[in-house]
C-alpha cells in the first residue's frame, strides 16, 4: 500500500515536474500580514517591513542609523535659505520585473512625480486607488511643508518648501516615501485594474516580490540588479507567525532565521541559547507623564519636580518593563544624534519632594486625577500597573491620585485636548530626526488638540527648535537641540519615564543584520552562513 | 421529503435575518470604530475624521447604515474591508479553504479515534478501559485549546523534533501557486517531490488540537447512545440468534448508535470553526478564525460583518445538510413524527 502511494507521488512528480527550491534562502518569522504593499497608503509597521525589500526613496536612513545618506537621489543642493532642494537621480536603475509587467524603462523623474503627486494631488489618476488614504504624508505635515515638485529634466527634481525645515531630507527617507514606477501605474490604469498597483508591488529595492498569501507567507527574491548593497540570499521568505510563543518555537526547531518582536519573558532563556543570537538596542520612542501645565497646581515648576522626584522610576523599569526599557532623563532616545548625555535626571526622592511642594505652597493631602493609557504601546508595556505603580509612590508624599482611563481613542481625544490634569502618553519616532521628538513640546502643538500633551509653551525652547529646522548642517543642529533638552529638564514638563528596549533574536548563523533604530527590518547585506 | 426539505431551507431565513442584525449591532457596541483604531499618537485632525467617516458612511444614523447593509447584502455584495481594500468574499473564499481543510483532518481524527473507542467502551462497560477512556475524555473536553497547542509545539515539534512547529508547508524546499487553497491537494498537484507528506505532517499538531474535543464528545456520545442501543430488544434477540459479537456489535448496534453521532458532528461544526480560530493563531494557520480576529480588533466593520455572515452560511448550510441527512437514515424524522 505505502509502496503505491509513494509510486503515485513519484508518478505525479515526473507529470507536473520537480521546482523543488535549492536555492540559498532567508527566512524571517513576521508578526502578521499587511494591509497591502505600498507604503503611501499603509499606517504599521508589519506593513512597511513587507513592503521595504521592494522599494527604494530619494533618501536614505544608512543602515542601523538614523542618518541620512542618498538612495535614487545620488546627491542634493539646498538653497534659497533651506526653501528648495535640487535633487539629482541616480541613473540605469531598472524596475523589477513581476508576473504581467516588464518594464521598458529605467527609474527617473516621472517616478518621482508619481509616487509624490499620488499622495498629494487630488486630480492624479491614483489619488482615490485603494482607498486612498495617506496618512503619513499627512501627518508628516507635507502638504503644508510642500510648494511645489518639479522636473527640471529626465534625472532632476526641484523641490520647493514652503518653509524652510531640513528635517524634510529624513521625512523623505521614510517608507511612505518610497518611490515605484509610474510605467507600471498607466500600465495597470489601461489595462483597468489600478488596485493591483497596492497588492503587487514594482520597486528598484534589494528584492522583488514574488507571491503573497494572506496570513501565511511573502516571498522574494533577491534583485541582481541592485545598485546598492547587494543582497546575499537568493530568496527571501516571510513566513507570518502572529504568535511570540510560536515564532520562538520555530527559531529553535530552525524553521525561521530571525524573528520578529521576542516575548521579553523569553529573554533570558533566548539569551542562553547558544544556536541563538538576541541583539538590542533602545528604541526610537518615549513613554511619558505629562503635568497639564495651564492646570494648578502644575503651572509651577517646582511642583513638576517635586512629582518627578516622588516616583521610583528604576522599579517602573524593572516590574513593568522587566528589564526590556531604559531610565529616559530626555526626550529622545539615546540613539539619536543631539542626544545630550550630560543631564543628570532628576533622583527618586520622597522626602525632598515632599519638601518641595511645601515650599511651592501645595498642602497635602493633594487630590490628582491619573489618567494611565487603557492599551499597550511599544513604549509602554502596561499603563495601569505603572499608574498603580505612580499612585503608590505618590501616596508617600501626600498626593492622592485617581486612577482614570478611557477607551483608547477617547482617551487620546481628550488628552490632546488638554482635559486632564496629568495622563500617561508617549511617541513613536517617525524619521529620526530629533524635531521629530521635540515639536512635541513646541508651542503650535500647545493649541488644543494637538500633540503637545503637557500644554507647555517655553518662549525660548521655541525659538530654538524653530530655529533648528533651517540650519542645513547637523552639528549646528545638534548644539540647539542640546540646550532644548537641558530647558525642558529643568522645566520638567512631563516625568519621562522610558525607552522601550527593542529585543531581536536571531539562529547564531545569520550575519550582517543590524538593527534599525526606526523599528524597521530589512535583509540586504544579511546572510545564512 | 421534499416539503420537509423546503421547510428547513425557509427555517434559514429567520435565523440569517437575526444573525446579520446581531452582528452589526455587536460590532458596534465595542468601543472605537475603524477610523479611531488606525489613528496613533499623531492625532488626526477634526476635518480629516469627519471626511473619512463620510467615506466609510459613519456619519449616517445606525439604522441607516443597517438598511444599507442589508441593501447591499441582499445584492450579494459582502462589502469591501476598511485596512486591506479587498473585498471581503474575496478574502473569505481565500482563507477558507484552509480553516476546511484543518477542520476537516480534526473531525476525521475525532471520528476515526472517538467511535471505535466509545463503542469499545460501551461493549466493555464498567472495564480499566471504559473508566480510563471516559476519564481522557473528561480531560479532552475540558481542554484550553491555546495552552494544548502551546504544549504540544513545545514538546513534540521542539523538544522531540517529531513535527513541523506550525505552518502548512515548509517554506524553504516547496514553493508553488495555490490552485484550490487546500495544502495538501495544491501540494499534489505540484507535483514537487514531498510536498504531499510534507503537507499532512504540517497537519498532524493543528488537527490534533483542534480534533481533541470533538474527539471527546464523539467518543462519549458514542459510548452513551451505543450503551442504550445495546438494552434494546433487537440486540438481544441478534444475541440470541447465535450471531457472532462482530456482527451484534459492529452490525446491528452500532449503525444505530451512530445516528446521534452524526447530529453531535453537525453541531460540532460551529465548535470547530470557534476553536480553529485559536488553533490557526497558535499554528500560524492562515484560516477565516485568524482573520476575523484582527477584523475585530481593527474594528473592520465590513469584514467582520461579512465574515461573520459567510461563517454562519456555512454552519446554518452544514446543519441543515445534517438534518436532512439525519431525515434520510431516519424515515421518523423526515415526515415530521
Amino acid at each position: 500500500m505505502k509502496a503505491t502511494k509513494f509510486a503515485g507521488l513519484g508518478l505525479a512528480a515526473l507529470l507536473f515536474g520537480s521546482t523543488a527550491v535549492s536555492a540559498k534562502t532567508l527566512v524571517y518569522c513576521s508578526e502578521g500580514s499587511p494591509e497591502n504593499f505600498s507604503p503611501a497608503i499603509n499606517t504599521t509597521g508589519t506593513s512597511f517591513d513587507a513592503a521595504r525589500p521592494v522599494y527604494d526613496k530619494l533618501t536614505e536612513f544608512k543602515r542601523g542609523t538614523t542618518e541620512v545618506g542618498p538612495g535614487l537621489a545620488e546627491s542634493w543642493e539646498i538653497s534659497d535659505g533651506g526653501k528648495t532642494i535640487v535633487f539629482h537621480l541616480r541613473k540605469g536603475v531598472k524596475f523589477h520585473t513581476v508576473k504581467d509587467f516588464k518594464p521598458m524603462r529605467d527609474f527617473n523623474a516621472d517616478d518621482v512625480l508619481f509616487s509624490f503627486n499620488r499622495q498629494w494631488k487630488p486630480d492624479n489618476p491614483y489619488a482615490k486607488v485603494s482607498g486612498g488614504k495617506y496618512d503619513y504624508f499627512n501627518d508628516m505635515d507635507m502638504p503644508s511643508l510642500l510648494d511645489s515638485i518639479e522636473k527640471k529634466d529626465d534625472y532632476t527634481i526641484v523641490m520647493k518648501l514652503k518653509t524652510p525645515n531640513v528635517a524634510i531630507l529624513a521625512n523623505l527617507a521614510m517608507d511612505f516615501a518610497s518611490i515605484a514606477s509610474a510605467e507600471y501605474a498607466d500600465f495597470l490604469l489601461k489595462k483597468g485594474t489600478p488596485e493591483q498597483f497596492d497588492q503587487v508591488p514594482v520597486g528598484t529595492g534589494p528584492f522583488s516580490f514574488v507571491a503573497y498569501q494572506k496570513d501565511a507567507v511573502i516571498r522574494f527574491k533577491a534583485n541582481k540588479d541592485y545598485f546598492g548593497e547587494k543582497p546575499l540570499v537568493d530568496d527571501l521568505v516571510y513566513a507570518i507567525t502572529p504568535d511570540a510563543t510560536a515564532r520562538y518555537a520555530k527559531l529553535k526547531a530552525g524553521e525561521c532565521h530571525i524573528n520578529a518582536f521576542p516575548r521579553p519573558a523569553d529573554l533570558p532563556e533566548m539569551q542562553k541559547d547558544t544556536s541563538l543570537k538576541v541583539v538590542s538596542q533602545s528604541g526610537l520612542n518615549i513613554a511619558f507623564w505629562a503635568f497639564n501645565t495651564t492646570k494648578p497646581p502644575f503651572d509651577k515648576k517646582e511642583v513638576r519636580q517635586a512629582l518627578t522626584m516622588a516616583i521610583d522610576k528604576a522599579a517602573i523599569i524593572k516590574d513593568v518593563y522587566l528589564g526590556a526599557g531604559e531610565a529616559a532623563k530626555t526626550l529622545i532616545p539615546t540613539t539619536m544624534w543631539s542626544y545630550n548625555d550630560k543631564i543628570v535626571d532628576y533622583p527618586y526622592d520622597p522626602e525632598k519632594a515632599k519638601a518641595m511642594l511645601q515650599a511651592a505652597g501645595v498642602t497635602a493631602p493633594l487630590d490628582i486625577d491619573l489618567w494611565y493609557m487603557p492599551v499597550q504601546r511599544p513604549y509602554n508595556p502596561n499603563g495601569k500597573r505603572i499608574g498603580e505603580m505612580m499612585q503608590a509612590d505618590l501616596a508617600k508624599i501626600g498626593v492622592n491620585a485617581k486612577l482614570v482611563t478611557y477607551e483608547w481613542g477617547e482617551y487620546r481625544k481628550r488628552a490632546q485636548g488638554g482635559e486632564d490634569i496629568t495622563a500617561q502618553l508617549g511617541w513613536t519616532g517617525d524619521n529620526g530626526d530629533p524635531d521629530n521628538f521635540f515639536f512635541l513640546d513646541g508651542c503650535t502643538d500647545g493649541k488644543p488638540a494637538a500633540n503637545n500633551i503637557p500644554k507647555w509653551c517655553n518662549p525660548e525652547f521655541n525659538d530654538l527648535l524653530v530655529k533648528a529646522r533651517v540650519i542645513p548642517d547637523q552639528a549646528g543642529r545638534a548644539k540647539l537641540y542640546e540646550r532644548m533638552q537641558e530647558i525642558e529638564h529643568d522645566e520638567a514638563p512631563e516625568f519621562l519615564i522610558a525607552h522601550s528596549t527593542v529585543f531581536e533574536v536571531m539562529r547564531a548563523n545569520v550575519t550582517g543584520y543590524k538593527q534599525s533604530p526606526l523599528g524597521a527590518h530589512s535583509f540586504e547585506g544579511v546572510d545564512v552562513q | 421529503m421534499l416539503a420537509y426539505f423546503l421547510r428547513r431551507i425557509l427555517l434559514t431565513i429567520p435565523t440569517f435575518v437575526a444573525l446579520m442584525f446581531a452582528t452589526f449591532v455587536a460590532i458596534r457596541l465595542v468601543p472605537g470604530d475603524p477610523v479611531e483604531v488606525r489613528v496613533g499618537e499623531h492625532g488626526i485632525s477634526p476635518e480629516r475624521l469627519a471626511e473619512f467617516r463620510h467615506e466609510l458612511g459613519l456619519d449616517l444614523p445606525v439604522w441607516k447604515q443597517f438598511l444599507a447593509y442589508v441593501w447591499q447584502l441582499l445584492h450579494g455584495d459582502f462589502g469591501t474591508s476598511v485596512a486591506t481594500q479587498q473585498k471581503v468574499l474575496s478574502e473569505f473564499l481565500t482563507l477558507f479553504p484552509a480553516t476546511l481543510e484543518l477542520s476537516f483532518f480534526a473531525m476525521m481524527l475525532a471520528l476515526l479515534i472517538g467511535v471505535p473507542a466509545g463503542a469499545v467502551a460501551a461493549v466493555k462497560r464498567g472495564s480499566y478501559f471504559d473508566q480510563a477512556l471516559m476519564s481522557v475524555a473528561t480531560i479532552g473536553y475540558s481542554m484550553p485549546i491555546f495552552w494544548w497547542g502551546l504544549l504540544l509545539i513545545m514538546f513534540v515539534a521542539v523538544n522531540l523534533g517529531l513535527t513541523p512547529v506550525s505552518g502548512r508547508i515548509d517554506l524553504i524546499r516547496f514553493y508553488f501557486e495555490p490552485v484550490t487553497g487546500f495544502m495538501t491537494v495544491d501540494a499534489l498537484l505540484s507535483g514537487q517531490d514531498g510536498a504531499f507528506l510534507d503537507a499532512l505532517h504540517h497537519l498532524v499538531l493543528p488537527a490534533i488540537v483542534l480534533g481533541t474535543v470533538p474527539l471527546a464528545v464523539v467518543a462519549r456520545m458514542t459510548r452513551s447512545s451505543m450503551l442504550e442501543v445495546l438494552s434494546e430488544d433487537y440486540v438481544r434477540t441478534a444475541r440470541a440468534k447465535g450471531l457472532s459479537p462482530t456482527r451484534v456489535f459492529g452490525l446491528h448496534a452500532l449503525r444505530n448508535a451512530l445516528l446521534p453521532v452524526v447530529t453531535v458532528i453537525g453541531l460540532s461544526i460551529s465548535g470547530l470553526l470557534a476553536g480553529a480560530v485559536l488553533t490557526e493563531t497558535i499554528f500560524s494557520w492562515p484560516g477565516v478564525g485568524k482573520w476575523l480576529i484582527d477584523s475585530i480588533s481593527r474594528r473592520d466593520y465590513p469584514a467582520l460583518q461579512g465574515g461573520v455572515m459567510l461563517v454562519s452560511m456555512v454552519v446554518i448550510t452544514v446543519n441543515v445538510i445534517v438534518d436532512l441527512l439525519y431525515g434520510v437514515i431516519n424515515p421518523r424524522i423526515r415526515h415530521g413524527r
